[in-house]
């Protein structure tokens, strides 16, 4: 389980990662979706222990990666973004390497890096140098160092970027096989391929999180109007007329005519999410509209991403430096009013004190005359 | 520790860098032992080694400059930082590796000691001895250059700076006396006299942890200003 708690990192008045909180969760495959330079290799970097967090904690299975940086780098296979890989060792050389780095026992070794080798499919090339590979082979010799001693959490920056359709789908093939047994931490440019594979995504943007659900909920909750699919057997085209007849539909576009059966394909635009399926059939039994096909068109996750993402107010680095500026000084304000406030009680109790003292030396003074003239 | 050591060995050996080293260090060596010694019909071993401890200002960095200039500059160095390995250990690792390669192309002078041994009697304890002092002074050098690979990810600029600084270092004390310190040339020249000397063990030692030290320090600051 990973567990990321308020975290922050800056680079002077930069901010690469602001305030982040998110967990995954044990055997989940999680999608870390964001533009360039949104954060998502800063945040898996801090994750990994490669670079610390300015502030906040990271929590990988039940240790702090600030107290206990081996145990939780020993349960981390990470994937760096640009597959680096020792350019002057053979494919096996190299996983055998990894293999040593990360304290797999000696013993285990060789059965471990034989299965590394076994599952990325790199046994034809496992006596070449990394350096002649192509760029399928070398990601997938990066995944292999990733994998090896089969640690129970994964971390995979762009898995799949340079590789041809079949690498595509052999290496989400490979990374499906990990779950259950695995916590995977993936990120990707690639949206499909984050639905496909994961159960969770993660949306970060400038440095925030913006999203963290399920794929489909993504999907639904950033979903506006409706887009359906109709194909219909209408040679008086009155199908375009429905739409005086139903107030929810905005919209109808011809899509395609079949030169075969003469039927046409309609997209349906709604105003708003509501399913109007059952309207349109209704209407177009009225209107002799024969419908041959009606299906309601998914939202992408694509669309919900660029939602989520163009929704935020675009706030220029400038703007965000100026709002964290304002945000210290008010903080200072405070912190002055506490201080004044305090040194005004001071001041209020050094003045009660001194009244009581002279109020005391008065009684004292009255006491002492009224007793010499009793005297 | 061993893993680091393994790799670093296995990289000095498959490319050229160890080979070009040694075979320079050598080439060299043997033009001053023509010119000091069989020329001049001696057989003091140990004479070799006052010239050849300038070599080592210009041949370290050949050994240094990759060390972490270039994990740096290819993206390994986060498979190195993000293993469960220390960062001691892997400085450590890398160091020693080096010092491995100088170790045994070192070994390579004693050849030079075989053929003076067939023309006289140059003495074994004197040329052992000023064999440690060499290997001190080229392990301090080492520790230098890989401070300087650590600061930089340009191997160029990596090597520049370390000869850039033993050459200071060799030359300052001619400026003034005060600068003496720091030549550790100046530190090395008793051993050829048979003399084995504390002090200087104690300057070669602590100038050799000193920079594996800071080198440890640059990579840990890394993680946080990175």
């Amino acid at each position: 389980m990973i567990k990321v708690k308020n975290v922050t990192k800056k680079y002077g008045n930069f901010y690469a990662v602001r305030n982040i909180n998110f967990e995954v969760n044990d055997g989940e495959i999680v999608g870390f979706l964001g533009r360039n330079g949104a954060g998502k290799s800063t945040t898996m970097n801090m994750i990994t222990g490669f670079i610390e967090p300015t502030e906040g904690e990271i929590i990988v299975n039940g240790y702090n990666i600030d107290e206990k940086p081996k145990k939780v780098k020993a349960q981390i296979g990470y994937m760096p973004e640009g597959t680096p890989l020792y350019y002057d060792l053979t494919v096996k050389e190299f996983i055998s390497y990894m293999a040593e780095l990360k304290m797999v026992p000696r013993k285990k070794r060789k059965d471990a890096v034989k299965k590394a080798i076994e599952s990325t499919g790199l046994e034809k090339v496992q006596n070449n140098l990394t350096k002649n590979l192509s760029r399928g082979y070398k990601q997938r010799v990066s995944l292999a160092g990733a994998i090896v001693g089969d640690p129970d959490i994964l971390i995979l920056d762009e898995p799949t970027v340079g590789l041809d359709p079949k690498q595509v789908i052999e290496i989400r093939e490979l990374i499906k096989s990990f779950r259950k047994n695995h916590t995977v931490l993936i990120s990707s440019h690639i949206l499909s391929e984050v639905s496909q594979l994961c159960e969770k995504v993660i949306i970060i943007d400038k440095g925030e999180i913006i999203a963290v659900d399920t794929p489909e909920k993504l999907e639904n909750e950033t979903k506006e109007t409706n887009r359906i699919r109709v194909t219909v057997d209408d040679l008086d085209d009155k199908f375009l007329n429905i739409k005086d007849e139903i107030a929810d539909i905005s919209n109808i576009k011809l899509i395609k005519e079949n030169e075969e059966d003469k039927s046409k394909e309609y997209i349906v635009e709604t105003t708003n999410k509501n399913d109007i399926r059952k309207q349109i059939f209704s209407t177009c039994a009225k209107n002799n509209i024969t419908i041959l096909e009606m299906s309601i068109e998914e939202n992408s996750l694509e669309n919900a991403f660029i939602k989520l993402v163009e929704d935020r107010p675009e706030y220029s680095q400038k703007e965000i430096n100026k709002m964290q500026y304002e945000k210290e000084i008010e903080e200072l304000r405070e912190e002055d009013r506490i201080n004044k406030e305090e040194k005004e009680k001071r001041k209020q109790a050094i003045k009660e004190e001194k009244a009581r003292k002279k109020a005391n030396k008065k009684s004292k003074k009255e006491k002492s005359s009224k007793e010499e003239e009793e005297n | 520790m061993l893993a680091v050591i393994k790799k670093e060995l296995k990289s000095y050996l498959l490319s050229p860098i160890g080979y070009v080293f040694a075979g320079l260090f050598l080439l060299i060596f043997s033009i001053f032992f023509y010119v000091t010694l069989f020329a001049s019909k001696s057989i003091k071993f140990e004479y070799l080694f006052y010239n050849g401890a300038t070599v080592l200002t210009f041949i370290t960095p050949v050994l240094t400059m990759r060390m972490f200039s270039e994990e740096r500059k290819n993206g390994t160095e986060q498979l190195l930082l993000t293993s469960p390995r220390s960062i001691t250990s892997i400085v450590l690792g890398k160091f020693f590796a080096a010092g491995i390669i100088m170790i045994f192309t070192e070994a390579f002078t004693l050849i030079y000691f075989g053929i003076l041994k067939y023309f006289g009697n140059p003495s074994l304890l004197v040329a052992l001895n000023t064999l440690f002092g060499f290997l001190l002074l080229s392990l301090a050098y080492i520790s230098f250059g890989m401070f300087a690979s650590s600061i930089t990810e340009n191997q160029i600029v990596a090597s520049v700076l370390t000869i850039g600084v033993f050459l200071a270092m060799w030359f300052l004390p001619y400026m003034s006396n005060i600068f003496s310190i720091f030549s550790l040339i100046d530190k090395f020249e008793k051993y050829p006299e048979g003399l084995i000397s504390i002090p200087e063990i104690v300057t070669f030692v602590s100038f050799s942890v000193l920079f594996i030290l800071l080198t440890i320090i640059v990579l840990q600051r890394r993680k946080s200003i990175k």
